[in-house]
């Protein structure tokens, strides 16, 4: 009864771990039935015994650096799953149904770097969902692919805000907030006008959801007199800086992480839902 | 009067639209030029959305075998791209694939996918056996990514060529990507292959009229303005699903 062995017994398989092992019939099949069980039972035993990891901010950037430069993944691959993961927890956090005010507005804040990038994706997801988003996107990189994602908003007719609305106006108008101001790369003191964004954000009433880390937080330390937000969108795993958060959702998204990467750095995910690209953690 | 039992009542006023090549062409080139979408952006929406598509038309409880193999074959352009991609999602989703990518795209662009396909340490085939058996034996089905809709199909060369023979014998099912390879695509093949499943992406193509499998749409990404513009009544996808079954 020739099966998965035989194949694997011929030598036709020829993986990234080196040719030279599957030369042999009997041991190629129990390594390459290795190849796949391993990673399920390893992901079982981890999310039974241990929580998932929460990363600082070399460790994160390292990961980062590793998925661009050894997985070859490219920036506005992951972007892309990223933003729809952020449109996704939103939408379950904040379903269309539940919201108070019509037409379904939602304001979106893009900052200077990838947070912004993230955000911008968001936005368009959450259109095709049936909100209204609308942008602030006061500092654009020059980068090709940030300016690729705000044409494509824009010819979602996703309207670009010019200036920051007042906390009032802003709890008048939108259901929620969208903060992908800053992400994990931040450090030191916040340029404007984000200050000014981030204190009007302090006002306001309607929910707040940040990705990645609720901007103005120290990646690691939190922050106790910055945002508060609703939600919390961690991106690949939760950075330190999630433990001090208090809202009410913390979803986990970026459903791309390599087993082979989320074992060297013992992320121990948990296993998301199904093809689902969100997992609530609280 | 004549009312056939497969009649449906339409859900719509306005049909579904089918494209033709050209429109495919037209729509795509729109997409990257005008509206600034980036080739790998689209073919991770696409090979992500596929891999939905076969998750709801075998989840891993239905599959018969002992593992959840499946086999994806990869042409040399676009189509097989999406299909490498497709191959690392059902991996995050728990499914065994095996690629076969006999000839690789050149383009780095399309490399890139294949370094994330073996980095997730997914196996690669270096043959295609033709003993069909064997293919029967170790995966519960083949995913078909060999050809797309910028093919001309009265060209298929070999290997391809010969692997559709090979595909046709296959006794597993077949599920198509955009379009069953081989096809012309604004015509069902006579003796094409036949696949159980095809999954149109963005929109079904003219071929896939009166496809008699199940027949799913997947990537929800089009501009609103393309879709008016085309007038492609596509369905409503429900809630934040990016699949519809046709």
């Amino acid at each position: 009864m020739l099966g998965v062995r035989a194949l694997f017994g011929i030598g036709l398989l020829v993986t990234s771990r080196g040719g030279s092992v599957l030369t042999h019939t009997g041991a190629c099949a129990r390594i390459a039935s290795n190849i796949y069980s391993k990673d399920l039972t390893h992901r079982q035993v981890c999310t039974m015994a241990n929580t998932i990891k929460y990363l600082g901010q070399e460790e994160a950037q390292h990961i980062d650096e590793e998925l661009f430069n050894e997985y070859s993944f490219s920036v506005d691959q992951l972007m892309e799953l990223a933003g729809l993961s952020c449109a996704t927890a939103v939408s379950k956090g904040y379903p269309l149904q539940s919201l108070l005010k019509s037409p379904p507005r939602v304001l979106v804040i893009c900052g200077p770097g990838n947070n912004g990038g993230d955000g911008l994706v968001c936005a368009r997801h959450l259109k095709l969902f049936g909100y209204e988003p609308s942008v602030l996107y006061p500092k654009r990189p020059s980068k090709q692919l940030f300016q690729n994602l705000t044409t494509q908003c824009e010819k979602m007719d996703i309207s670009f805000l010019t200036e920051m609305p007042e906390a009032d106006v802003i709890d008048e108008v939108y259901n929620f907030v969208v903060d992908a101001i800053f992400g994990f790369s931040f450090k030191g003191a916040v340029r404007e006008p984000f200050g000014d964004i981030l204190s009007q954000l302090k006002k306001i009433s309607v929910p707040v959801a940040s990705v990645d880390i609720p901007s103005g937080w120290d990646v690691e330390n939190g922050c106790p007199d910055g945002i508060q937000p609703d939600m919390l969108i961690s991106l690949t795993a939760p950075k330190k800086a999630a433990h001090h958060f208090k809202g009410r959702y913390h979803f986990l998204g970026g459903r791309f992480v390599p087993p082979a990467l989320e074992q060297k750095y013992q992320l121990n995910l948990p296993q998301y839902p199904g093809t689902d690209c969100v997992y609530q953690l609280n | 009067m004549n009312h056939s039992s497969n009649e449906k009542e339409p859900e719509t006023i306005e049909p579904l639209r089918y494209l033709s090549k050209s429109e495919v062409a037209t729509v795509e080139t729109e997409l990257l030029r005008d509206y600034r979408f980036g080739q790998q952006q689209l073919i991770e929406i696409w090979g992500h959305a596929c891999a939905i598509a076969i998750t709801k038309a075998f989840p891993l409880s239905s599959l018969s075998k002992k593992q959840p193999t499946l086999l994806v074959v990869c042409g040399p352009e676009q189509n097989g791209s999406i299909g490498l991609v497709c191959a690392r999602h059902l991996r995050m989703f728990e499914y065994e694939p095996t690629i076969f990518y006999p000839k690789r795209s050149p383009q780095s662009l399309h490399q890139d996918f294949t370094v994330q396909c073996e980095k997730m340490d997914i196996p690669f085939l270096s043959y295609l056996p033709t003993e069909v058996q064997l293919l029967n034996d170790a995966y519960n089905l083949v995913i078909d990514a060999i050809l797309g809709p910028e093919t001309d199909h009265k060209e298929v060369k070999e290997p391809y060529a010969g692997m559709l023979v090979t595909l046709k014998q296959v006794k597993i099912p077949i599920v198509s990507v955009d379009v069953p390879s081989g096809w012309d695509v604004d015509e069902p093949a006579k003796d094409g292959i036949n696949p159980e499943v095809l999954i149109s992406l963005t929109a079904p193509k003219k071929c896939a009229t009166g496809f008699s499998g199940k027949h799913f749409l997947a990537g929800r990404f089009l501009p609103y303005d393309i879709q008016k513009k085309y007038e492609l009544n596509l369905p409503e996808f429900p809630g934040t699903e990016c699949v519809i079954e046709l």
